[in-house]
């Protein structure tokens, strides 16, 4: 489940109005990191895959911003 | 207006949790013709869904038109609730 979240650094210019952001981060789908699905990976039941958006535990990423803290009550 | 029972609802659940299974594994099939396990399981679910359509039709009536769902008497696939107001 860890969506690998990565940084990239932005262009602050000495004309920016707002104080500049200097890192951004962005997280990366399950599925880039996997290609070819293999078969008989684990599943959800089908109320939880219903919830989560994919029958897969390896793709579920409920893709959380970084201000918010990742909730983990509802799957793994 | 007639109100629908309260086991309609988690019927429904149900039947919705069991059609993103079918369609996630057909999605899934697309790609893995040969995966023996997956299709075993969704010719389960594709059962299950038979089974659960019956239970949820018998409260709610028909869900699909053009003879996926048998009609109740008089015609009635067009009475409420629609699908957006259950």
């Amino acid at each position: 489940m860890s969506t690998h979240r990565r940084v990239w650094y932005p262009y602050a210019s000495p004309f920016d109005p707002c104080p500049p952001i200097k890192a951004k981060t962005y997280s990366t789908p399950p599925n880039l990191f996997l290609g070819f699905q293999p078969p008989n990976l684990e599943q959800f039941t089908p109320m939880q895959a219903l919830r989560t958006g994919t029958l897969w535990k390896v793709f579920y990423d409920p893709w959380y911003s970084p201000y918010e803290a990742p909730r983990e009550d509802d799957h793994s | 207006m007639k109100q629908l029972p309260k086991e309609f609802y988690a019927a429904m659940e149900e039947l919705q949790a069991v059609d993103f299974v079918l369609v996630d594994l057909t999605l899934y099939l697309d790609t893995h013709p040969e995966d023996y396990d997956a299709i075993n399981q969704f010719n389960q679910f594709a059962k299950e869904r038979r089974r659960l359509k019956k239970v949820v039709e018998s409260m709610y009536g028909p869900l699909q038109q053009f003879g996926n769902s048998y009609s109740g008497y008089p015609w009635n696939w067009d009475d409420g609730p629609w699908p957006w107001q259950i």
